[in-house]
């Protein structure tokens, strides 16, 4: 029974955990500016996800050694040191739009205005970070995304024509208006919100936090292949929407308002509480995981005592590396960027630096000194290497579209 | 000295011919037993004649999966071979020079050293 | 290119492990499992650089594991005085597998320096710095 409770908090907190900021952000613009018609990315992206999850919580569990540890190790200090400053300088831009996200949420919820929030919201994170046991931290904020639920709760309700959804999301095309590449610019955003490296960095972290070892494997496998599908369906009700109220008004999200504004129409002003706790919950674990994963990725690299498992005493540096992120989030916020617009740039900079933490962890789930007999099988290898393939033309192509399509406006 | 400073070094045979570049130093744990290891001392260097890139740990060890992938990075490291202490004449600041008549012999940690140099082409 | 064959390695009495294959850039753990450095460099005992080597001449053997400054200039080039290597011993090394453990604790080493710096005069600091969150 407690085995049981623990697969489903497992799978729930998953759900939960999977959708952050990019993914309201991203599935809501392309929503409302492509229907349905790049559902097929999110289908993508969430099956590579839960491949790269796998293989590097395999690792974790296996060999006791991190994402960045196996980096640097495989890599050698130079080609390690290009990847680390492409990691962190892109999770250091995720940390600053999830803290921006949750600000954004509560002056929704409190019309006090975001900047304001800011401070309240890193000091949060923060907080968490130094006194919360990391289990409670991710079931907490994991249950409470699950309020993101009424996502798809709103798009029933919305009555939309499934006939036409349906056609948007299996016949995709290119709507009237938009750019060939702007769609594809769009399906790399996307992409990148699917499969944003922290994730990984925050997943195999998470296994040593956790002392998972290799008798965890089969829940963590069942957390990742149902909990991440899930959270995919949930980027999916966000889409649609987007698509079922926003498209049809000619109105392109560019603001956090606009991407809750359906909800509010569909299920009212219950919904508007619920996804408002959603939201917060969303983006404040996602705070979380992103401020860690700084702290995780540069104590790997350098192999510095880590963890919060450890008292901060034991983890100094890594403790003071996180904040130092969240000063620098802080401090980049108080200019008055906008939370929304960062978010935008950081998934597509998240496809770009993929195959950078992408491959080192595919090569080492194959070598038998890590894993010992866990190594990938066939069929994950094969799947592997096509998904290299997708990673790295994503990556390739996603600059190129930047700079054609003036990032996708 | 500092091993990262041979890591690289060209490799020149004793008339002066390039052979390649130091890939790898080689050590073996057979010296005076201290109190947790025994000293490591140097057995030789790996000479790869193409790159001295890292192999993503694909070299000298028998990793053939994800095929395509084992496959590039072993053609990448072709024709290397491993060189005695004993066969090692001078190490200078740019190159490595080996004493005449030194011996190839074979990098593989794996195969009891039955690897062609020519293997994965 | 056809290459000679290559002549089979004569057995050697003790373990092989290669520089990059099996130490460089891999953590170090003390004795307690605590995360210390990473192996960014090694020490050998020699060969003299430019000097020619005597036939018979004993191999030279790996005096110890460094790591600081030594990082920075494995990656972007030039020496750090040899006074500014810090030096963890090799008769330290207990077990060299995935990761690189010693037999002693980590704590009193001069790896773990800045570690202890920033311990002792920011985050114990911090009210909370020593609550364990387990």
């Amino acid at each position: 029974m407690k085995r049981l409770l623990g697969v489903a908090l497992g799978i729930l907190t998953a759900i939960g955990g999977f959708v952050d900021i990019g993914d309201l952000v991203t599935n809501a613009v392309v929503g409302s500016r492509f229907g349905l018609s790049l559902v097929w990315v999110v289908a993508v992206g969430v099956v590579g996800i839960c491949l790269f999850a796998n293989m590097s919580g395999r690792v974790a569990a296996a060999s006791g050694r991190a994402t960045f540890e196996v980096i640097r190790e495989r890599l050698g200090p130079r080609a390690g040191l290009a990847n680390l400053s492409a990691s962190f300088l892109i999770n250091l831009m995720t940390v600053t739009a999830e803290i921006g996200g949750v600000a954004l949420a509560l002056q929704l919820a409190s019309s006090v205005h975001y900047l304001l929030w800011i401070p309240v919201a890193a000091v949060a994170v923060w907080l968490v970070i130094w006194r919360v046991k990391f289990s409670i931290m991710e079931n907490v904020t994991g249950l409470l995304g699950l309020t993101l639920i009424v996502f798809a709760v709103a798009l029933f309700l919305l009555k939309p024509d499934w006939g036409v959804l349906a056609g948007q999301a299996l016949a995709p095309a290119v709507p009237d208006g938009e750019t060939v590449p702007t769609y594809w610019y769009y399906a790399i955003a996307l992409f990148g919100a699917a499969m944003t490296p922290y994730e990984v960095f925050f997943f195999s972290s998470g296994a040593v936090e956790e002392g998972w070892t290799v008798k965890d494997l089969v829940q963590s496998r069942l957390n990742v292949l149902v909990g991440f599908p899930l959270g995919g369906l949930l980027s999916v009700a966000i889409a649609g929407c987007a698509a079922v109220v926003l498209l049809p008004a000619g109105i392109a999200v560019t603001s956090l308002s606009q991407v809750i504004l359906p909800v509010a129409e569909g299920a009212g002003k219950l919904g508007l509480a619920f996804v408002l706790v959603g939201v917060v919950a969303a983006t404040f674990g996602a705070a979380l995981e992103t401020t860690l994963s700084s702290g995780y990725t540069l104590a790997q690299f350098f192999g510095w005592s880590w963890g919060k498992f450890r008292r901060p005493v034991q983890a100094a540096r890594f403790h003071l590396a996180m904040i130092i992120c969240l000063l620098v989030g802080l401090a980049v916020l108080a200019t008055g960027v906008d939370p929304v617009l960062v978010t935008e740039y950081s998934v597509v900079f998240s496809a770009i630096a993929l195959p950078l933490t992408y491959l080192p962890i595919l090569i080492v789930s194959n070598d038998p000194q890590y894993m010992g007999q866990h190594v990938n099988g066939r069929a994950v290898n094969v799947l592997g290497m096509a998904y290299l393939v997708i990673i790295l033309v994503a990556s390739l192509a996603a600059i190129p579209l930047m700079i054609v399509t003036g990032a996708g406006s | 000295m500092i091993l990262g400073d041979l890591l690289g070094t060209p490799v020149r045979d004793a008339d002066g011919g390039r052979l390649g570049r130091v890939a790898d130093v080689r050590f073996v744990l057979d010296g005076t037993p201290r109190q947790l290891m025994s000293e490591a001392r140097v057995l030789g260097l790996v000479v790869s004649p193409h790159s001295a890139a890292s192999f993503l740990g694909y070299e000298r060890i028998n990793l053939a999966q994800p095929w395509p992938l084992a496959n590039l990075l072993r053609w990448r490291h072709r024709g290397s071979y491993l060189v005695l202490w004993e066969d090692i004449a001078m190490v200078g600041k740019d190159a490595v020079r080996l004493r005449p008549g030194f011996t190839r012999y074979s990098a593989s940690l794996e195969d009891g050293g039955r690897q062609r140099a020519g293997d994965g082409k | 290119m056809t290459s000679p064959d290559l002549v089979p390695l004569p057995p050697v009495a003790g373990r092989i492990l290669d520089a990059q294959l099996h130490l460089l850039d891999r953590q170090v753990l003390d004795t307690d499992g605590v995360p210390v450095t990473t192996v960014d460099d090694l020490e050998l005992s020699g060969p003299a650089l430019g000097e020619e080597i005597p036939v018979g001449t004993p191999a030279p053997v790996l005096d110890a594991l460094l790591t600081g400054p030594v990082l920075g200039t494995r990656i972007f080039g030039g020496r750090p005085p040899s006074s500014r290597l810090i030096r963890i011993p090799w008769k330290d090394v207990a077990d060299v597998g995935v990761v690189v453990r010693l037999g002693v604790r980590g704590g009193p080493l001069d790896a773990g320096w800045v570690e202890r710096w920033v311990r002792d005069k920011i985050i114990a600091r911090i009210p909370g710095g020593r609550h364990d969150p387990r």
